[in-house]
C-alpha cells in the first residue's frame, strides 16, 4: 500500500499536540459564548487541529509521497539515549546547589548534555552540534562571560563542518575575527550589559 | 492630493534626518548582503536583528528592518544572474532568464536590467503606499471587532492557500502558530495558560525565539547538512549598459512586471516570490521576445525583477493600514512595532504619523540608495559571493546567540531558541511550512481578543459574522479561496508556479 509518510507523520504531529493541549485545557474556565472564559479560544483552537491532523492523516494513507528516510539503529539508539540522558542530567542536578541550582542551568546542562549524546551518529551530527553549542553559550554567558561564552559556541560549532576538522587553523582565524567583531558590535557600539570576564 | 503632498514633504523631512538616513543605509546594506549570500534570507536576518533595534527610535528600526527587506530582493538578483543560484526565494525566476544572459556576456546588461527595474517598481510601489494607505486606514477605522475577526481569519486562510504544498498542512501550522500564541496570561482574566509555571512564559512565548529557531538555527543545520553547492564564478560581469534593442524590450516587461507584482503584493499571504512567479508566467505569454525563452530573453529578468520589488513595497499595505501582516517578514514588523510599544493597525497613521510617512519616504530613499550600491558596487558583492559558508554559519550562530540572549538578558530565551530550532528541523523534514506557522502565532493573540469582543457585543450570537457587510464579504472571500484550492486544476496551476 501507497503511504505518504511525511503526511502520516505531520498529521499525527497535529493530532497528538493538540490532545496535550486539550488535556491541559481542563484547568482553565470555558466560560459562555458570550462571555468567554480563558478556556474556550483554545478549546476551539484544539479541536479544529485535530481536525485538520486528521484529514492530513486519512489523505497520506490514500496517496503516495515521498519516503522518510529510515534512521538507523545508531539514530534510534543516540535519539532515545539524548533524551534519556538529558532528562537525567537535569534531574540529579536540579536539586543541587551552587551554579546548577540557579536559574536555568540545570535545564541548560540537561540540554547540552541530551544534544551531545544526540550528535553521536552521522545522521544527528549537525543538528546535535549546533543545538549543544548554543546551550554550552546559555550556560557559559553569565558565569564565565561573554568571552569564554563566544569561544565555546564557536569551537564547537564549528566541528559540525568536517571541513574544519581537517584545518583547525580555520577555528582559530574564524573565534579570534568573531570575538573582536562581537565586542565591537555588541560590547562598544550596542553596549549590551554582559558580563565579559568570568565571575569567580 | 494637496494633502498627500504635504504629508509626503513631512515623511522626507523625517526620512532625510541623518539618523534615520544612516539606518536606511544600514539596512539596504545588510539587506543587500543576505540577499546575496544564499543560505540566509531576511526573516533570519530581521529576527536577528529585532533585539537590536530595541535601543532605537520606533521610526529608525523600522526604516532599517524595512531597508533589509526590500534590499534583500535587490542582492538575490545578483547571485541569481552570476551564479545560477537562488540568493533570495523570490530571484528563483531570475535564475532562468538571467543566468542564461550572462552565459552569452549580457551579465551586466542583466544586472543592469534588474536593478533599475527593480527601482522603477520600487517608486511605483511607494507611490501605491503613499496614496492607498489613508484611504484604506480610513475604511478601517470603521472596523468593529467582527469584522476585525473575519478579516484575520481571511488573512490566515490565504496565507496558508498560497503557502507551498499542501493546504491542509499549511492551515493546521496556521492554527499551531495560533494556538502557540495562547500561551501566557489570559488578558481578561489573568488566569495563566499553559506556562508550566515557568515566570517567562507569562508573557507568552517569545517572538523573537520562534522566529529565529525555526528561521535562523534551523535554517544553519539544513544548509549544512546540504553539500554545499559550489558554484564558480565565471562569468565575466561586462558592460552594465543596455544596448537600445534592449532597452525598448525590457521597459514593457518592467511596466507590466509592476502593475502584477504591486497588485499580489497587497494579498496576503502574496509578497514577492509569488509575483516574481506571475509575472515570469505573463511574460512567456506575452512578450514580444517569448520565442527566446530560455535562451536568455531580456524579459524575463526585467518584468520578475520589477515584480517582487514592487510586492515587497505593497505588502507593507495591510500592515500599516490594518495591522495584519501579509507575509512572515510583515510578521515581524508587527513584533517590532509591539516592541517598540506601538500597536500595528488603523490609528498608526494619525498616532504615529511620523513613521508612517517617515517609513514610506525612506523607501523610496532606500530605493535610491539601492541603485548606487547594486550598480556602481557590483565588484563589490562579487566578492562577497566568495566567503565560503563554513566561515558564515559560526557568525549567524553567534549573532543569533548573543541577539536572543540581549532580548530580556535571560538565558531562558537562549534555551526556548534552541527548543524551536529542533521543532524548526523536525518541520522541515515532515514538509510542513514555518512561514504560515510565524503568521498564526502573530495574529492568534489579536483574533481571541476581537473574537470575544465581537461576542460579548452581539450577546453570544456568532451570526454577527455573517451578519455585518464587511465581515460576511471577508468570510465569503475565504470560502471561495478554500474552495477553489479544492479544484484540482488550479491546485497543480498553484504547485508549478511555487515549486522551487
Amino acid at each position: 500500500m501507497k503511504i505518504n509518510e511525511k503526511d502520516l507523520m505531520s498529521g499525527l504531529f497535529l493530532i497528538l499536540i493538540a490532545a496535550v493541549g486539550l488535556w491541559l485545557n481542563q484547568e482553565h474556565t470555558l466560560g459562555s459564548a458570550r462571555r468567554m472564559g480563558p478556556g474556550y479560544m483554545p478549546l476551539m483552537v484544539f479541536w479544529l487541529q485535530i481536525g485538520l491532523g486528521a484529514i492530513v492523516l486519512l489523505a497520506s494513507i490514500f496517496s503516495d509521497g515521498e519516503k522518510l528516510t529510515r534512521w538507523t539503529s545508531a539514530e534510534i539508539a543516540s535519539f532515545v539515549g539524548g533524551i534519556a540522558v538529558g532528562t537525567a542530567v537535569w534531574w540529579v542536578l536540579k536539586s543541587t546547589g551552587g551554579f546548577f541550582g540557579q536559574t536555568y542551568n540545570a535545564v541548560g546542562t540537561g540540554m547540552l548534555a541530551g544534544f551531545l549524546v544526540l550528535s553521536i551518529p552521522q545522521g544527528w551530527r549537525i543538528l546535535g552540534v549546533i543545538n549543544a553549542a548554543m546551550c554550552l553559550f546559555g550556560l557559559l554567558l553569565e558565569k564565565m562571560g561573554f568571552f569564554a561564552a563566544l569561544v565555546g559556541i564557536i569551537v564547537l560549532s564549528c566541528l559540525a563542518e568536517r571541513e574544519h576538522l581537517k584545518k583547525p587553523v580555520g577555528i582559530l582565524g574564524c573565534t579570534v575575527f568573531l570575538l573582536v567583531m562581537c565586542w565591537f558590535v555588541f560590547i562598544k557600539q550596542l553596549d549590551i550589559r554582559v558580563n565579559l570576564w568570568p565571575q569567580l | 492630493m494637496e494633502l498627500l503632498l504635504t504629508n509626503l514633504a513631512h515623511g522626507f523631512g523625517v526620512a532625510l534626518s541623518f539618523q534615520n538616513l544612516t539606518f536606511a543605509l544600514l539596512g539596504a546594506l545588510i539587506g543587500t548582503a543576505i540577499g546575496v549570500l544564499p543560505g540566509i534570507g531576511p526573516v533570519a536576518t530581521i529576527s536577528l536583528l529585532l533585539p537590536i533595534t530595541f535601543g532605537l527610535p520606533a521610526t529608525t528600526a523600522i526604516i532599517m528592518l524595512a531597508g533589509i527587506f526590500y534590499g534583500a530582493q535587490y542582492g538575490g538578483s545578483t547571485t541569481a544572474i552570476l551564479l545560477n543560484l537562488p540568493g533570495e526565494v523570490s530571484s528563483v525566476v531570475t535564475t532562468l532568464e538571467g543566468y542564461k544572459m550572462a552565459r552569452n556576456g549580457r551579465a551586466g546588461a542583466a544586472l543592469a536590467t534588474a536593478a533599475i527595474g527593480s527601482f522603477f517598481a520600487g517608486t511605483v510601489g511607494t507611490v501605491l503606499v503613499a496614496a492607498s494607505g489613508p484611504l484604506l486606514t480610513q475604511v478601517a477605522l470603521s472596523f468593529g471587532p467582527a469584522d476585525y475577526f473575519s478579516l484575520m481569519l481571511l488573512g490566515l486562510i490565504i496565507a496558508s492557500v498560497l503557502a507551498q504544498g499542501s493546504v491542509v498542512k499549511a492551515i493546521g501550522m496556521v492554527v499551531f502558530g495560533v494556538a502557540l500564541g495562547l500561551v501566557g496570561t489570559d488578558v481578561q482574566t489573568g488566569q495563566q495558560r499553559f506556562t508550566f509555571g515557568i515566570p517567562e512564559l507569562s508573557d507568552g512565548i517569545g517572538f523573537v525565539p520562534v522566529a529565529m529557531g525555526m528561521f535562523g538555527i534551523a535554517e544553519i543545520v539544513l544548509n549544512l547538512e546540504r553539500p554545499e553547492a559550489r558554484s564558480v564564478l565565471t562569468n565575466k560581469v561586462g558592460s552594465l549598459w543596455l544596448t537600445k534593442e534592449e532597452f525598448r524590450r525590457a521597459t514593457p516587461a518592467v511596466l507590466r512586471g509592476t502593475v502584477v507584482g504591486s497588485f499580489l503584493g497587497i494579498l496576503p499571504g502574496g509578497g514577492a516570490s509569488l509575483a516574481a512567479f506571475g509575472s515570469y508566467m505573463m511574460e512567456r505569454k506575452m512578450s514580444k521576445g517569448r520565442d527566446q525563452f530560455g535562451s536568455g530573453a531580456i524579459e524575463g529578468v526585467a518584468g520578475p525583477e520589477a515584480a517582487n520589488n514592487a510586492a515587497a513595497q505593497t505588502s507593507f499595505i495591510p500592515l500599516l493600514t490594518l495591522g495584519i501582516p501579509s507575509n512572515a517578514v510583515m510578521a515581524l514588523m508587527v513584533g517590532a512595532l509591539i516592541i517598540q510599544g506601538i500597536q500595528p493597525g488603523p490609528r498608526m497613521v494619525e498616532a504615529q504619523p511620523d513613521l508612517f510617512w517617515g517609513l514610506i519616504a525612506s523607501m523610496w530613499v532606500g530605493n535610491l540608495m539601492l541603485l548606487v550600491i547594486n550598480l556602481p558596487l557590483i565588484g563589490m558583492w562579487v566578492k562577497l559571493l566568495q566567503v565560503p559558508y563554513k566561515y558564515l554559519y559560526p557568525a549567524i550562530l553567534v549573532f543569533c546567540s548573543i541577539g536572543v540572549y540581549s532580548l530580556n538578558n535571560n538565558v531562558f530565551d537562549v534555551y526556548m531558541t534552541v527548543l524551536f530550532s529542533v521543532f524548526g528541523y523536525m518541520c522541515n523534514k515532515l514538509r510542513l511550512e514555518a512561514a504560515p506557522l510565524l503568521i498564526g502565532f502573530v495574529l492568534g493573540p489579536m483574533m481571541e481578543e476581537h473574537l470575544r469582543r465581537a461576542m460579548l457585543l452581539s450577546r453570544g450570537d456568532p451570526m454577527v459574522f455573517l451578519q455585518r457587510p464587511i465581515s460576511a464579504t471577508m468570510l465569503g472571500i475565504g470560502f471561495i479561496a478554500l474552495a477553489l484550492m479544492l479544484l484540482p486544476s488550479l491546485r497543480k496551476g498553484k504547485d508549478s508556479a511555487l515549486a522551487e
